[in-house]
């Protein structure tokens, strides 16, 4: 353990963090005891739908359904900033433009070439 | 006072939010679906809202971090750190084994792009300076090698297959009254 060297952009293990057996600090301590308290709570409100023998429905995940929405619905925040529209501009209205212009030339170009018969064949497979 | 009713209609259209045609003709909406509190709100500013919204992600208030807010449509959704699911402990009781997630934990913007299947953020059994150096070496050195192979090659010197008789000139259906070219032979019977 001592001498792990993590990959850079990856993070260690909560399992091989020194902080997990060496750090005593009441702050530190009572950061982990609060999460866990979270966790169990959790834990408690999951278990105790899961185990209820009168149940017939699905358990809902408030979590979930909160994750869903926010991914459904990004309008409901989006506000028109320099980077947002350049973005926008990009990805919507660029594409268009270059691609009429793109395919116009070249259709073009290759309708010149079969007029004057220069149009390579060799390959063409419908005969 | 038909043009007043009218603007008001439009007004309900626009602003009615919520299901059902009846909402858009009434400008309220149904009661029905979570409550707008417990669903992604706008990006919190003052400490209080940052407490509720940490409380309604069943987050620690020191560890709930918004997206900046820079109008790309976060809201108050909070801001996990990039860690793919494959880097969760295998070993640990989850609710759901295969998502390596309890139920109710704050999930990542991202988690569908995190799953098992996907993104793999877990790191690399060997260094990564290392492992590149070892490759593009490795790649690098046999591209050498077969460069010098091309330009100093190594085997026997070849050259096309000599015939006896002028190149077999008769048989091959030459002349016999012309006088074919002498072929310079390199061996000697």
């Amino acid at each position: 353990m001592a001498d792990y060297q993590e990959a850079p952009l990856a993070t260690r293990p909560k399992t091989l963090d020194p902080n997990e057996y060496f750090n005593l600090s009441s702050q530190f301590r009572k950061a982990e005891t609060d999460r866990a308290s979270i966790r169990a709570n959790l834990k408690r409100q999951y278990q105790t739908q899961l185990n209820n023998p009168h149940r017939k429905e699905l358990i809902e995940d408030p979590a979930l359904t909160r994750w869903v929405h926010a991914r459904a619905n990004p309008y409901l925040n989006f506000r028109p900033t320099f980077k947002t529209s350049l973005l926008g501009m990009l990805f919507g209205v660029v594409p268009l433009f270059t691609l009429y212009f793109v395919f116009k030339t070249d259709r073009d170009r290759n309708e010149e070439m079969r007029k004057a018969g220069t149009f390579d064949r060799r390959f063409a497979l419908s005969s | 006072m038909a043009g007043v009713g009218f603007r008001r209609w439009a007004q309900a259209l626009t602003k009615g939010k919520g299901p059902g045609f009846s909402a858009l003709l009434s400008g309220s909406r149904a009661a029905s679906g979570p409550s707008k509190d417990t669903m992604v709100g706008p990006c919190p500013e003052t400490a209080e809202e940052r407490a509720a919204a940490a409380k309604k992600y069943s987050m620690r208030v020191e560890d709930y971090e918004p997206h900046p807010d820079k109008g790309e449509g976060y809201g108050d959704y909070p801001k996990l750190p990039d860690r793919s699911q494959h880097e969760r402990d295998p070993w640990y009781k989850w609710d759901h084994p295969d998502l390596r997630r309890n139920w109710g934990e704050p999930m990542h913007w991202d988690f569908d792009m995190f799953i098992r299947n996907r993104v793999d953020t877990s790191p690399s059994p060997v260094a990564w300076a290392t492992a590149c150096k070892q490759l593009f070496g490795f790649i690098g050195f046999m591209l050498f090698m077969f460069y010098l192979g091309e330009k100093f090659p190594a085997y026997q010197p070849v050259a096309p297959k000599q015939y006896p008789y002028n190149g077999l000139y008769l048989e091959k259906g030459g002349d016999p009254e012309k006088q074919p070219e002498e072929v310079k032979i390199n061996y000697e019977i």
